[in-house]
């Protein structure tokens, strides 16, 4: 790889990134002149004297009181620290904090689930392809067609309505003490495990089948290539092509998959998060949003899509690492 | 004027030809007649539907099981009755699944034909912005905007618009790139004709079958995605829908009642109108491209549509697809 390719694509995802964080600092200012109405909208009972007031201490709270320009130079020196600003709730904790709170337990989840879909989907999809045309292959179409029309969070719904109030065999609403009380001893992490079950069992069930289906395609595809009859009429033994020369290129359609699974971890799954009343990522924008918390809500926006620059920056990476057809530099 | 009229016409013959060939399909037959019934059950919902879903006042009917009277039971908060909400609900998967299918295809188009045949800055620039809504996570910028401009199904359906467009315009300037050198249009831009011409006349022609298809497939995405919208309670606030009928189960107790057929209902109301819109898209990818039988890369461009990389998976497809073009026009 050469590191002129790297760098290029490492300044391209900056540039990315300062579109992103541009289009965060203007998108409250949408549609009003002075930010402070957005963050402090008049009440009814309010008179026009009182809500002057009132808009003047919120544009001093907040830096409003410099011109639009000067505002968004702050903007970008607070980032720079790694500063989001402060959130309207209670005790106004800094957004940086409550994300960081926050972000472990989202992670919980999504890195469960990705990890539970890839084991398992892959091999599902290996065997399938395998197995082509046979019951299993027809199997896996039949599932995939119906997941895919199935809504994630109605089989959520479904799975704690049986697994949960009927079987009682999880808890179906998360205990909000779970995490306020939670200090690495073995009995708070085997409550932890038991609350997170029902969300990871119904965010993997599309997502194993999704894969599955994938792995399937790309395996059918790299079959019918040249080099697979080439390995073949070399002699090497059927084992020997499955893992040497068919596996491994079908790999590749996989990890770009996988990329897109990586950069949705974080903002991938707000509504298994409400149903089951998990305290992530999610819940919190959604608290956000209910509480009209301007800056708590960008600031999750912003950590969301940055993270998502650097997943795909490092997948891109990876791709052209792994696949030598890519020529590099010249891919558009 | 006229040349309009006759363009509408030539679109209509062309919608009458994909319904024929649908219904001559085993597959599409199956997918064609739920559509048909679940736009019945939209258009004459009053008709239908026994009792009047937006009664909230019947006290006395509250949490009935199913029976012949109330043939889902009523809600346990309310009353309502759940068979007639679930068909009023149809009105609102189906209308803005279609409306944001269709408008997506025509940005889509507009935007992946611009960069693939123009290239130069209009393809740097569309192609950026691709690359910064892809990463933009969709479900929150959805509701900041929703929060922002108001929840009436006419923004919503604003709002999956303008940032659901960006994976079909890949996929269409990916085709379109293709579609570039070949003959006929090396002939029209030798004899003169305008770049605007040239696209509308030769190029969107070339495009059409996967514009189709993809309304079909993207109308069943955004019906998810309105779903999922509704059941955060971020829909229009006035009107019932699969998703909000979801979240007030789940709230006014269902689950702790087991009241099943609650969350059932609307589930499979969501379920039929997915699968078959997916099955209409799957059973056009097959009739237009014999070669993708069975592979079904389809299933990817459903479930990525909005924050993907689709190139790679279209590579192989639109390749098949410029040979049947070509032999079309030749």
């Amino acid at each position: 790889m050469q590191k002129g390719y790297v760098f290029k694509r490492i300044l391209y995802a900056i540039f990315i990134f300062f579109i992103v964080m541009t289009l965060n600092f203007f998108i409250p200012r949408i549609g009003v002149t002075d930010p402070a109405e957005r963050y402090y909208p008049p009440q009814g009972n309010m008179s026009e004297i009182e809500y002057d007031i009132i808009k003047q201490v919120t544009r001093e709270q907040y830096g409003f009181d410099v011109s639009t320009f000067q505002q968004y130079l702050n903007y970008v020196e607070k980032l720079s620290r790694f500063d989001l600003g402060t959130s309207f709730k209670s005790g106004s904790p800094k957004v940086s904090d409550l994300i960081a709170q926050r972000l472990p337990w989202t992670l919980v989840l999504s890195v469960t689930n990705l990890i539970i879909c890839l084991s398992i989907g892959i091999s599902l999809g290996s065997i399938a392809a395998w197995k082509r045309g046979r019951w299993q292959d027809t199997a896996l179409l039949n599932a995939s067609t119906i997941s895919t029309a199935l809504p994630g969070f109605f089989i959520a719904l479904i799975l704690s309505f049986y697994l949960g109030f009927e079987l009682e065999l999880f808890p179906a609403y998360t205990n909000p003490n779970m995490i306020s009380q939670f200090d690495w001893s073995f009995e708070a992490i085997k409550v932890v495990i038991a609350n997170a079950a029902l969300p990871i069992i119904s965010m993997s069930i599309g997502g194993i089948i999704s894969y599955a289906q994938g792995t399937r395609n790309s395996v059918i595809a790299v079959t019918n290539e040249d080099f697979i009859l080439t390995a073949r009429s070399k002699g090497l033994s059927q084992r020997q092509v499955l893992y040497k020369h068919t596996l491994r290129n079908a790999m590749l359609p996989i990890v770009t998959s996988i990329g897109m699974s990586i950069s949705g971890l974080i903002g991938g799954a707000v509504i298994i998060e409400q149903i089951f009343n998990w305290n992530g990522m999610g819940t919190l924008f959604l608290e956000a949003n209910s509480t009209n918390d301007y800056p708590l809500m960008m600031g999750v926006m912003l950590f969301m899509s940055s993270f998502a620059i650097v997943a795909n920056l490092v997948t891109e990476l990876c791709y052209s690492l792994l696949d030598p057809r890519v020529t590099v530099g010249e891919r558009r | 004027m006229k040349s309009f009229m006759n363009g509408l016409k030539e679109m209509l013959s062309g919608i009458w030809g994909f319904i024929r060939k649908l219904w001559r399909h085993p597959k599409g037959r199956i997918g064609l007649i739920i559509v048909i019934l679940l736009v019945v059950c939209a258009l004459f919902a009053p008709w239908i539907a026994p009792y009047d879903p937006y009664d909230v006042t019947q006290r006395a009917q509250k949490g009935l099981s199913p029976s012949f009277q109330h043939l889902l039971g009523t809600t346990i908060t309310t009353g309502q009755d759940i068979f007639s909400m679930l068909i009023y609900g149809t009105r609102v998967s189906l209308t803005i699944g279609v409306v944001t299918g269709v408008s997506l295809a025509f940005l889509g188009a507009l935007m992946g034909i611009c960069a693939g045949y123009i290239g130069g800055f209009a393809d740097t620039l569309i192609m950026r912005i691709v690359d910064v809504l892809l990463v933009i996570p969709t479900l929150p910028l959805t509701i900041v905007l929703t929060n922002l401009f108001g929840r009436s199904y006419l923004m919503i359906i604003l709002i999956f618009t303008l940032f659901g467009w960006t994976g079909l315009a890949r996929v269409i300037r990916s085709l379109v790139l293709v579609l570039k050198n070949a003959n006929y249009v090396k002939a029209a831009e030798l004899a003169g004709a305008s770049r605007w011409h040239i696209m509308m006349k030769h190029i969107l022609p070339g495009t059409s079958h996967l514009l189709i298809m993809s309304t079909a497939l993207t109308s069943a995405g955004i019906m998810v995605a309105e779903a999922g919208l509704s059941f955060l309670g971020l829909g229009d606030p006035t009107a019932i829908s699969w998703g909000k009928m979801l979240a007030e189960a789940q709230s006014g107790g269902a689950l702790l009642f087991g009241h099943w057929w609650w969350i059932i209902a609307p589930g499979i109301g969501i379920f039929l109108a997915v699968f078959s819109f997916m099955r209409i898209g799957l059973v056009m990818e097959e009739v237009f491209n014999p070669k993708m039988k069975q592979s079904s890369n389809i299933y990817k461009l459903f479930k990525n549509l909005n924050n993907t990389y689709i190139e790679e998976v279209f590579s192989s497809m639109s390749e098949a697809q410029i040979l049947g073009v070509g032999g079309e026009q030749s």
